[in-house]
């Protein structure tokens, strides 16, 4: 006797949606605008999910770690971004952030719209970390942290250097042009 | 000159911070991770180099136990700790305790790397077991 579900076209769709999802070990994945407090909500779903998942603390500290800087970065350089009327001094940024575990580690991929002279810097800056070991990546952190703040950088130079220590392998990044005025970065680091 | 205590409760980005002036005791708990650093930790560091603005003037006691912070409240954390330390220098007297639990390898590389910064000011790395009660 068949089944009275089924299934329709909503429900292939999305099953196949989420069993691809799955397949790539995909643990969560957001895409669209980013708030503080979606960072928050996300972030304690993420503790909550390893926790259960009985993973080492101090792994789950650094994954914490890294998906902050992530969605950070996001909501502050993303170019797709709806800035507010003055009344409301808010700006929504749109990006994506994936958390997944391959082969028994995690990996924390973000991915927004950047300026061309932004993805321009970010490849410097990524290219340079990706050259430096753990200690020198100590140190690099520390001098930064001492330098008074870079002109337009909110802050997210030290942000890829937190990300670029807790990540175990050199992290991957990469860039694609989209149109004149937009790139497409992404960033996957493996924890 | 009379000094603001701060009381301030953990919010979900934000840790636990007391500054009681009477007793020259500074505590902060928790985790820290607001988009704005700088607008969290701008009123706190007024009013801690209020209190240590003077060459003379009672000791400060700092007490840190952080569970995790961003890469801007490092950066915050790090103007604080120089303010304190050229208080130190200046003469007045500063005590900073940073504990960390044990088995907790980030905070721990942490006070290292921030206790090179204390010449004057005396600060003292403390590791925790999870039995032992928090600040």
């Amino acid at each position: 006797m068949p089944s009275v579900f089924g299934g329709g076209m909503l429900a292939n769709d999305y099953l196949r949606f989420r069993d691809d999802l799955a397949g790539k070990g995909i643990i969560f994945s957001f895409t669209g605008y980013v708030t503080e407090s979606i960072l928050t909500a996300l972030g304690e779903a993420l503790r909550h999910k390893m926790r259960l998942d009985d993973a080492d603390p101090q792994v789950t500290r650094k994954v914490f770690s890294v998906f902050v800087e992530q969605v950070q970065n996001i909501i502050r350089y993303s170019a797709d971004r709806e800035e507010q009327g003055a009344a409301e001094p808010l700006a929504l940024s749109s990006g994506m952030v994936t958390v997944g575990r391959d082969e028994g580690r995690f990996f924390v991929v973000c991915g927004n719209t950047v300026t061309p002279a932004d993805a321009r810097k970010l490849e410097a800056r990524l290219s340079e970390l990706a050259r430096m070991d753990r200690d020198e990546l100590r140190k690099y952190y520390k001098t930064k942290l001492r330098e008074p703040p870079e002109e337009d950088s909110k802050g997210a130079s030290i942000g890829l250097i937190e990300i670029a220590r807790r990540a175990s392998e050199p992290i991957e990044f990469d860039f694609l042009e989209l149109d004149a005025q937009r790139v497409f970065f992404c960033l996957k680091a493996y924890i | 000159m009379t000094m603001d205590a701060i009381n301030q409760q953990a919010t979900d980005r934000t840790p636990r911070v007391l500054f009681d002036p009477q007793a020259g005791r500074f505590e902060m708990s928790g985790e820290s991770y607001p988009e704005d650093a700088a607008s969290f930790f701008g009123p706190i560091m007024e009013q801690l180099s209020a209190f240590v603005a003077e060459d003379q003037g009672p000791a400060l006691h700092v007490a840190l136990e952080m569970a995790y912070f961003n890469s801007s409240s490092a950066k915050a954390l790090m103007n604080m700790f120089q303010m304190l330390e050229d208080a130190a220098e200046r003469g007045r007297e500063i005590t900073v305790d940073w504990y960390y639990q044990a088995g907790d390898d980030t905070m721990e590389e942490f006070g290292e790397d921030f206790s090179e910064d204390f010449e004057c000011a005396e600060f003292r790395l403390n590791e925790r077991d999870d039995a032992s009660t928090s600040i």
